[in-house]
């Protein structure tokens, strides 16, 4: 079984958001991968961004639909919490866009 | 500096590396401990580490027999990776096995092995350099329990937790494991496989982006070594502290910190143990952006254990 949250579930609940943060926030990405990912989140144009901002919202909000401790063993931040790194990586990617205003509103 | 680390032979004193605390057995193993032989030239450190792994992990040393053909016919160029020849390979690593010690590791390796792990050193790829036999068990227990990274050749910014292989001297990231494939046979013979697995494949070929790095993907152990190839790895991982895996981390970074700063900490001294095994697990090939930013390559590979999900 493997040992990836999304490719156990690949329509499970925050997948996308959980892949996307691996790839990008995990011990195993290089150094220029979160400045890519930074420019991504800019592309409008891109669906699994749209669909990523919209679950980092959603966790955001309530940090408890999370499913067990996937992000967590799958990003191995080190922010302290889950609370912690979701907020830091809402505002390295959007700044100041308030996260209760919904997708295709960005300021 | 050799194969082994300097650490080993006790030829550089660094504070902390003898220290015995995170290297406490398991209730109940001392009995199955061995005597340390008197013709020992390892470093206590060392010698523990192997104990431990072999008690509590049910590992031993083997040496993976190549298929040496398949790999002879292995092209790097599949994996993103510069071609080079037998005998090229063999000159690389007499020329750069100073200043890059992991190559060593390639002296027990069939040619046809010695020209994959070649190939991957010039290229971008740095899975033989954390993930493979050069590291050894205490380097490898010290990178998960102390972020002490062992591709840091400069030992006293590897005791402070300075990466090895980025620039600009950057805090060294380890998660809750740190795992190796302990024969570099079996690490080439798993990196080239999964160059040509069709899931590693679908991301080294989709059409580049700037933007995009692909991410991981797994490969069953199993299906890259056969039955056995479990046997051929190994790892460390922090003690889980209360019901979520954050704590532990966070602890490992509050102690090095009270450690960097010379104060007493105010949390527990991290504690790891072996993995008890990989039989069902998995090989991770990290896929990203090869160093001239216009292609994709496997960037690390590492074996993770089936009871590990990330």
């Amino acid at each position: 079984m493997s040992p990836l949250y999304w490719e156990r579930h690949p329509d499970g609940p925050f997948a996308t958001l959980i892949r996307v943060a691996t790839t990008y926030c995990s011990p195993d990405a290089d150094e220029d991968a979160y400045a890519g990912l930074k420019r991504l989140a800019k592309r409008e144009n891109v669906e699994e961004m749209r669909v990523f901002k919209d679950e980092l919202r959603e966790a955001l909000r309530d940090p408890t639909r999370l499913p067990d401790d996937e992000l967590s063993k799958s990003v191995e931040y080190d922010d302290g919490s889950t609370e912690a790194f979701l907020r830091r990586l809402w505002h390295d990617l959007y700044g100041d866009e308030p996260i209760d205003m919904p997708s295709g509103h960005a300021t | 500096m050799g194969a082994r680390d300097g650490l080993e032979k006790d030829e550089i004193h660094v504070p902390g590396t003898d220290t015995a605390h995170e290297l406490a057995l398991a209730e109940g193993l001392t009995d199955r401990v061995q005597a340390v032989p008197l013709d020992e030239t390892r470093s206590r450190g060392e010698v523990y580490a192997e104990q431990r792994q072999r008690t509590e992990g049910g590992w031993e040393p083997r040496t993976f027999e190549a298929p040496r053909t398949e790999l002879g016919r292995f092209d790097p160029e599949w994996a993103a990776l510069p071609q080079i020849s037998l005998e090229a390979a063999t000159d690389y690593i007499a020329q750069h096995r100073t200043e890059r010690p992991w190559l060593t590791a390639a002296d027990a390796a069939s040619p046809e092995a010695r020209r994959i792990l070649v190939a991957a050193d010039i290229g971008d790829s740095h899975g033989h350099i954390r993930h493979e036999g050069w590291v050894t068990e205490e380097a490898n227990m010290r990178r998960v329990a102390y972020r002490e990274d062992p591709a840091q050749l400069d030992l006293d910014k590897r005791y402070q937790g300075i990466d090895g292989l980025r620039p600009g001297d950057r805090p060294h990231r380890c998660g809750n494991i740190a795992t190796r494939v302990t024969d570099p046979d079996a690490f080439a013979t798993a990196f080239a496989r999964g160059a040509e697995h069709p899931k590693v494949r679908a991301a080294l070929d989709i059409p580049f982006d700037a933007d995009v790095w692909p991410g991981p993907v797994t490969v069953p152990i199993a299906e890259l070594l056969g039955a056995t190839g479990h046997q051929y790895c190994t790892g460390w991982q922090l003690e889980q502290v209360g019901d979520n895996t954050d704590t532990a981390r966070e602890n490992r970074s509050a102690w090095l910190r009270a450690r960097r700063e010379g104060r007493e900490p105010d949390v527990p001294e991290p504690k790891v143990r072996p993995v008890p095994t990989f039989e069902g697990g998995d090989m991770l090939f990290v896929v990203g952006q090869n160093r001239t930013r216009d292609g994709y390559e496997i960037g690390t590979m590492h074996p993770e254990p089936p009871s590990f999900g990330h």
